[in-house]
């Protein structure tokens, strides 16, 4: 029998992009299952120390490398232990077993493997590690450091957990079981298997490094100085094995020459693809290095450099002429050692082109991306193909589907990438379900009233304290051992009972346990506290949890304060007890005076606008377009050309043998026929106003300007060709851009056919401006390339290159292009190609050919440039009309470049396409579905909530003097003229709540104090240290 | 009375970076003296320069303030305006005749629970090295 779909998903893999999708689907109202092999979410990402280009610390931006993650709504504020979405369960150590079913109505069997420690009651007092006996390599660490059988994977993992790794001396030892202070531990437990029904399914299952050991004459795994990628990832981590400092294993010398060895597992005859992220990672660990000790010597070997997004040419540029590192063009065949030194003989050609030798201290082998492990047999189960290499198969213009309806892919297993890409493909194939389950969504959507997460309708009504005196409970928590086996418990409880406004103290065993939390409700209740103080640990991982156990018996959130006594003291003092307790008191004196003077605050409730308005009709902006009214919410789409269709109207073939003239038939021809979306053609958006859920916008048109209200904006403006004048463009016929060859292969290839010689030119950049790579113009150039072969196989084809950038599979065209005969020569900036017509009227292009030391000279039929591909016209306009910013290449500057490549940091607003960055029609459409997805996860919200904790201006003290205007990071407060200021001037500051992020800044800017942010005033602040100080300053 | 100078320090510490770096501290059982009262605000850009001047004439006899490294900052540039008051508010004191290295700006990010151990390390040695703060005296606490 048919069942009815279920607002219920499964996403198989916990890593970033498992993490990404599983957000945005709950954040849509969907259930999602999250089911991760591993005993912790995090994946791949979580052992990486820094990203590439930023060099963010990682930690803080959204991975469980650290658990807490970063609030940005990145991808983390629902990963927070205590504080997971309530649409989200988390299964760890779980594998999928089984499938039956169909997109729609899948059941899935699913096999928990034990862990033999109940999450729940895990208090992270590290007890058992202390006593097992049982020694084991981590993981985590790349093997470079042991951990103990029980264990975790970093000191915060996700869940917030140990783990038993149960092994044959576990039966009889049993340390753990017996030392566990919460009786958490239990070696008993069982596997359970357990059946879901689900309507779609996300596959995000990550990669596997290549094993660097198959390539012996690299000799790793003999020379213990050989190391490869991963690990010297951990090496550089703070959170590594030698907590961020890079030391040679043989023999813990700070190396001094290091050496990168590129395409380990990537571009050779058993791996015959590109894994697109090794270039940028070796950049960065070689910078690193480099930071680290300004004087060693990075040196890295590699064939091309693929520096192809946003902001990595500059990135590039900088590890060279900042840093100074070393890139050596060099495929590096054989590494030999000296055995007494144990450093590393490489031998490469100078710049001369001169074999040489070089020593190194240590070679770092730049491992390669293979398909994740077990998912032959997955793909197997779950009845998907996959490609040849054994990643997941996709269609060109479907990418995030895979071959059986309802399973949908995500991240690297469908072909290796870098971080912001990863984000992109979840936020884009949670966007698909949302369009196939558009029924269901929105069905368990609710906002963000507090600051934890819960069901709408499962509060109590809040309880009015305006104007009673402060009644503060306070419950200093034992945490046996953590806490009272340091600090003395009973003394912190009975220096608090002496603190003004304190009416009851109790201590309690481990307060967020469920008997703790059931404790500390009853006592607000039968003491009728207004107050809660609770002296427990961080209230990074545990302040939302009290908050809510607050907000259940009718306490509003910010009446609670936290006193972090166990990571900020008893853990951090645990050989100075007395020092310990003294500290612990403090901190207790500090959050009561401060929970005297706080107040309740409330957010307000807005209902958002059920509507897009998209800016582009191109690929992307149609894309996104259908993506939204397909899963049920209307569209205004803006287009400033009298067609749809953008540059794909110029596309007539691609690489991989699609047909994108299809694919634009096809696209239009849905968007014209949808009826939730509205088409506005040769208009242009005029004005844009308004904050998330409410904005306001003028477009104009043929028939005059037409103001729409929305909830989203969604900028798809794309870019187009560079036309400018060089190399003869636009002077001589013969020359022409790739999508004029483009139009001359398929509209008159007659003209190929007579063709004795076609010569390519790469990454031409119009003088002083663009500096970045374009990213698809290798790859139309190798499709170009073997399309005159195949008209014309007597023409001599020669391309012109700085780097061959065919990056992922579309290294096959590469190695295809090569194959048929096509030349390629590479030049730099001292040799830029020369073109002229000669005496004879002939088109002549000379070149410096590097490895023969000469100039040649061609005389080609055609000459074909690469142009740049620039921002649209007119994306300087509508950024201001956005007020959003711009990136140095002109492109639109999303909010941040790896954890959130779709969103601006204005709310509310996304970006897809070409407006973000040149890139492939599969890209476009990821693109484009990952800002339809997030534009949904609003758009699905009953009610949003603005304000909070927010800067809030005094208008009767403010001077108008443009301090805070000029202060604060996101230009949120404005002077407005119907405003009136101190002494009754014309004029003063305002900051939107919906806009303010609530750092603070212009708090402490602001010279005459007219600004406070709610929950942190000066009163408040200003307060706490004196608490520290001495029972006089109190009195 | 020197030798059992206790110093005591106010830490203005940011949610993001170096207040989750002192977690770190914490969860890695890395030991530091207990001489620091850690405040937390949401960015080091909202410290006042009150902030850092009412706990030294209480008699405070440090004040360390943590943010996230140039470039990480939670609110992209609140690490900056910080950067910019601490060092004007130093020539302050300085002018008022007042020791302002006991006032300490530190970048420590999430993951530098040891930079954050050995920070307070080294500010509380430094610190009993001044002894206490001259302000303090007419408390006599």
């Amino acid at each position: 029998m048919r069942r009815e779909p279920v607002g219920a998903v499964l996403v198989l893999g916990g890593g970033v992009s498992g993490m990404r999708a599983a957000v945005d689907l709950a954040e849509a109202g969907l259930r999602v299952y999250l089911v991760e092999n591993r005993p912790w979410l995090g994946g791949r990402v979580a052992q990486l120390g820094y990203m590439f280009p930023t060099h963010d610390c990682v930690l803080c931006r959204g991975t469980s490398d650290h658990g807490y993650g970063c609030t940005r709504p990145s991808i983390s504020p629902a990963f927070m232990d205590h504080n997971v979405h309530p649409n989200i369960e988390i299964l760890t150590n779980t594998d999928l077993i089984n499938l039956a079913g169909y997109a729609g109505d899948f059941t899935v069997t699913l096999r928990h493997r034990p862990t033999y420690v109940n999450a729940q009651r895990c208090i992270n007092c590290g007890l058992c590690e202390g006593v097992c006996p049982v020694p084991l390599p981590s993981p985590f660490q790349v093997g470079m450091s042991a951990r103990k059988a029980v264990y975790k994977m970093a000191p915060r993992a996700l869940p917030d957990t140990y783990v038993v790794d149960k092994v044959p001396r576990c039966e009889t030892c049993r340390r753990c079981e017996t030392v566990c202070p919460t009786g958490a531990i239990n070696l008993e437990e069982e596997e359970i298997e357990r059946d879901l029904q689900v309507s779609a399914i996300i596959l995000s299952l990550g990669y596997a490094l290549s094993d660097p050991t198959e390539y012996e004459e690299l000799g790793f795994g003999r020379f213990p100085n050989v190391i490869h990628s991963m690990q010297y990832e951990r090496l550089a981590s703070r959170s590594g094995p030698t907590e961020g400092v890079v030391m040679r294993p043989s023999d813990g010398k700070l190396p001094e020459r290091i050496a990168w060895l590129q395409c380990v597992g990537s571009r050779d005859e058993k791996h015959p693809y590109c894994s697109s992220i090794c270039c940028m990672y070796a950049t960065k660990e070689a910078m690193l290095a480099k930071e680290r000790t300004g004087n060693v010597h990075c040196q890295i070997f590699m064939m091309d450099e693929r520096a192809f997004n946003k902001e990595f040419n500059a990135y590039y540029q900088q590890a060279q002429e900042e840093f100074g590192v070393e890139y050596t063009r060099c495929r590096i065949s054989m590494v030999l050692e000296d055995p007494e030194t144990h450093d590393l003989i490489l031998r490469y050609p100078d710049e001369e082109g001169n074999f040489v030798e070089g020593r190194f201290d240590m070679v770092v082998l730049s491992v390669g991306a293979l398909p994740p492990d077990g998912s032959r047999d997955l793909a197997r189960l779950l009845g998907i193909e996959l490609n040849p290499y054994g990643f997941c198969q996709t269609d060109k213009f479907a990418p995030l589907e895979t071959s059986r309806p309802g399973i949908y892919v995500c991240g690297t297993f469908s072909s290796p990438k870098e971080i912001a890409e990863t984000i992109l493909d979840a936020a884009g194939a949670a966007g698909d379900v949302m369009r196939l389950l558009s029924d269901q969504v929105g069905e368990r959507a609710f906002g963000r009233e507090y600051p934890f997460l819960a069901e709408p309708g499962t509060l109590p009504p809040e309880r009015d304290v305006d104007g009673e005196e402060p009644r503060i409970g306070v419950f200093v928590c034992r945490c046996y051992p953590s806490i009272a086996g340091i600090v003395d418990t009973d003394a912190v409880a009975e220096f608090a009972a002496g603190l003004p406004g304190v009416v009851h103290v109790e201590t309690t065993d481990y307060a967020c346990l469920e008997e703790g939390q059931a404790l500390i409700k009853q006592t607000i209740e039968a003491q009728n506290l207004n107050r809660l103080v609770v002296a427990a640990c961080s209230h990074r991982t545990h302040e939302s949890l009290f908050q809510r156990i607050a907000r259940e018996v009718g306490l509003n959130p910010y009446l609670v304060e936290v006193a972090n006594i166990r990571e900020h003291c008893a853990w951090s003092h645990m050989d100075d007890p007395r020092g310990a307790t003294r500290t612990a008191k403090e901190l207790v004196r500090l959050s009561v005076a401060r929970a005297g003077l706080a107040e309740p605050v409330h957010r307000q409730a807005i209902e958002p606008t059920r509507g897009a308005l998209v800016i582009g009709g191109g690929v992307s902006g149609m894309t996104a377009a259908l993506n939204i009214a397909d899963a049920g919410y209307d569209v205004m789409l803006v287009e400033r050309q009298p067609g749809l269709g953008g540059n794909l109207q110029h596309i007539y073939y691609v690489v991989e043998g699609d047909n994108p003239q299809r694919l634009l038939r096809d696209l239009v021809n849905r968007v014209l026929g949808h009826q939730r979306i509205d088409v506005l053609t040769s208009s242009e958006v005029v004005s844009h106003e308004g904050s998330v859920g409410a904005f306001r916008s003028t477009v104009r048109t043929p028939g005059g300007e037409i103001p729409i209200e929305h909830g989203v904006t969604i900028v798809a403006t794309g870019g187009q060709e560079c036309r400018d004048e060089v190399y003869l463009l636009g002077q001589d016929e013969r020359v022409v851009t790739s999508l004029d060859l483009e139009d001359i292969i398929t509209h008159r290839p007659q003209q190929i056919e007579n063709l004795k010689e076609v010569v390519f030119i790469q990454c031409v950049r119009p003088p002083g401006g663009v500096k970045y790579c374009s990213r698809t113009c290798c790859t139309n150039t190798m499709k170009n390339a073997a399309r005159i072969k195949l008209l014309n196989p007597n023409c001599r084809v020669v391309v012109l290159y700085k780097d061959i950038i065919t990056y992922g599979f579309r290294e096959q065209y590469y190695t295809e292009a090569r194959q048929r005969g096509v030349l390629f020569v590479r030049y730099d900036e001292e040799h830029m190609p020369q073109v002229r017509v000669d005496d004879e009227g002939e088109l002549e292009v000379v070149a410096w050919e590097p490895s023969l030391k000469q100039e040649i000279v061609m005389h080609p039929g055609l000459l074909a440039l690469s142009m740049a591909i620039q921002p649209s016209e007119g994306t300087e306009r509508l950024a201001h009309i956005l007020d959003v910013p711009l990136s140095s290449e002109g492109f639109f500057l999303e909010s941040h470049l790896k954890m959130r490549p779709m969103d601006f940091a204005r709310e509310g607003i996304f970006l897809c396409g070409m407006a973000h960055y040149p890139r492939f029609i599969e890209e476009c459409i990821t693109n484009a579905q990952a800002a339809a997805g997030r534009a949904i996860t609003i758009l699905a919200t009953p009610k949003m909530y603005i304000g909070g904790v927010v800067s809030v201006v005094d208008q009767s003290k403010c001077v108008g003097c443009l301090t805070c205007v000029r202060t604060c990071p996101f230009d949120i407060p404005e002077v407005r003229y119907e405003d009136v200021g101190v002494g009754e001037i014309k004029g003063a500051a305002w900051i939107d709540p919906a806009l303010c992020t609530g750092c603070g800044t212009c708090t402490g800017e602001c010279p005459a104090k007219a600004i406070q942010l709610t929950a942190y005033r000066d009163d408040q602040i200003l307060r706490l240290p004196l608490g520290a100080w001495g029972e006089r300053v109190l009195s | 009375m020197a030798d059992s100078f206790e110093p005591k320090i106010v830490a203005f510490l940011c949610n993001w970076c170096a207040y989750t770096g002192a977690d770190l501290a914490g969860t890695s059982r890395i030991q530091y003296p207990p001489n620091v009262r850690i405040i937390r605000l949401m960015c080091s850009g909202s410290v006042d320069s009150t902030y850092v001047l009412k706990p030294l004439l209480d008699g405070a006899d440090g004040v360390l303030i943590g943010g996230c490294h140039p470039g990480d900052c939670h609110y992209q540039s609140g690490n900056y305006k910080a950067r910019r008051r601490v060092v004007a508010l130093k020539e302050i004191l300085k002018s008022a005749g007042y020791d302002e290295d006991r006032v300490w700006l530190r970048w420590i990010s999430a993951s530098e629970g040891q930079l954050f151990a050995q920070t307070v390390t080294e500010m509380t040695n430094a610190i009993k090295e001044k002894g206490p703060n001259p302000m303090r005296q007419k408390w006599a606490v």
